[in-house]
């Protein structure tokens, strides 16, 4: 099982590199829109480096309901742990 | 910022200056929407399927059917300009339809589209989504490798694609036509998708005066003097030094820096 607190650690210094953000104002609760101004655009961008990340095949559908960073690591966890 | 205008460029710097009589320009412009109504429609409908009828690779389709675009577009700018619907100047057309070219330019008007795909050779368009459910231009957009600009990560992927490929892209950083008086809005679509696949990216100025086929103004409103087409093509941006920061970035920089280029443009009217 992929540890959770692995995923949000690395997740939190691939969008705190991403988009030259200060990890501190990443939480698990921080809005991905609101929050990190991270907007569609952005999610493209997170979504192809997440793939290299992961070696798996992301598609934004799976990442829809995303808003959160909480939502976001379980959206990886989901991901890596299929198959 | 330097704007290089390549004056040995010139094209089309039209005929013998027409007297702008109002009367006979409306009946003009109303001619040419008709003829871009029912022509557009006719080649959409009849003239894709006869050249898809030709036999060739898809590449080879692809290229025929840009070229009938290209050409229908060229004869439509070349039949309101004769009439005096409306007057132009595209400087610096030599320099468009390279390889792995991203053509991106501001959006005054409704016609600009048009005045870009007749000039640059082979070249694809991001359009509105609309095309594809238009029954008289699905055909030809989808044989021609046009890029529908939603739903954004396959307007981007497909775009990287045809880049990559070597093709000609033109854009329009706004997606939609500026509002008057306001400077424009330039959304990071062009600059994201410039950061993945562009060789070059060249920008292409267009200024319209008076304001014709804006967002501000009804079609069907005839300006009272003739509108000028005024098309120039700016230094080439080489996209490789942004590459070296994130790709978000990346393309917010790219994309400050083409809003600073356009950014004299603001139209007072």
């Amino acid at each position: 099982m992929y540890d959770t607190d692995k995923i949000f650690n690395e997740l939190r210094a691939t969008l705190a590199e991403l988009f030259e953000l200060d990890p501190a104002r990443i939480t698990l609760d921080a809005r991905l829109s609101e929050d990190l101004e991270i907007d569609s655009i952005d999610a493209i961008d997170l979504m192809d480096r997440l793939r290299r990340q992961t070696g798996r095949k992301i598609s934004i559908e799976g990442f829809r309901s995303v808003r959160t960073v909480r939502d976001l690591v379980q959206a990886i966890n989901a991901l890596v742990n299929e198959g | 910022m330097a704007l290089v205008f390549d004056t040995a460029n010139i094209t089309a710097v039209q005929r013998r200056p027409i007297r702008d009589l109002y009367f006979l320009r409306v009946v003009s412009t109303g001619l040419s929407f008709l003829l871009f109504g029912v022509v557009g429609t006719l080649l959409g409908i009849v003239g894709v399927p006869l050249l898809l009828a030709i036999p060739g690779s898809t590449a080879a389709r692809r290229s025929r059917v840009r070229r009938m675009i290209r050409l229908a577009f060229r004869a439509l700018v070349g039949f309101m300009n004769q009439t005096g619907a409306i007057s132009y100047r595209f400087s610096g057309v030599k320099l468009l339809g390279k390889t792995g070219q991203l053509v991106i330019a501001n959006h005054p008007s409704l016609i600009d589209i048009v005045l870009l795909i007749a000039f640059v050779p082979d070249a694809a368009c991001v359009v509105k989504r609309a095309a594809w459910r238009n029954p008289s231009m699905v055909l030809a957009v989808h044989t021609a490798g046009y890029i529908g600009n939603v739903p954004t990560e396959t307007m981007i992927e497909q775009a990287s694609a045809l880049l990559g490929t070597g093709e000609c892209l033109i854009m329009f950083p706004e997606g939609t036509r500026t509002v008057p008086d306001q400077p424009a809005y330039f959304h990071r679509g062009a600059a994201s998708v410039a950061i993945r696949a562009a060789r070059v990216v060249t920008p292409v100025f267009i200024d319209v005066r008076p304001a014709h086929l804006s967002k501000a103004v009804p079609w069907y409103k005839v300006p009272l003097t003739r509108p000028h087409y005024s098309l120039s093509v700016g230094s080439d941006i080489d996209p490789l030094p942004y590459r070296d920061a994130p790709p978000p970035v990346a393309s917010r920089t790219l994309n400050a820096y083409f809003k600073s280029c356009y950014a004299s443009m603001v139209r007072t009217t």
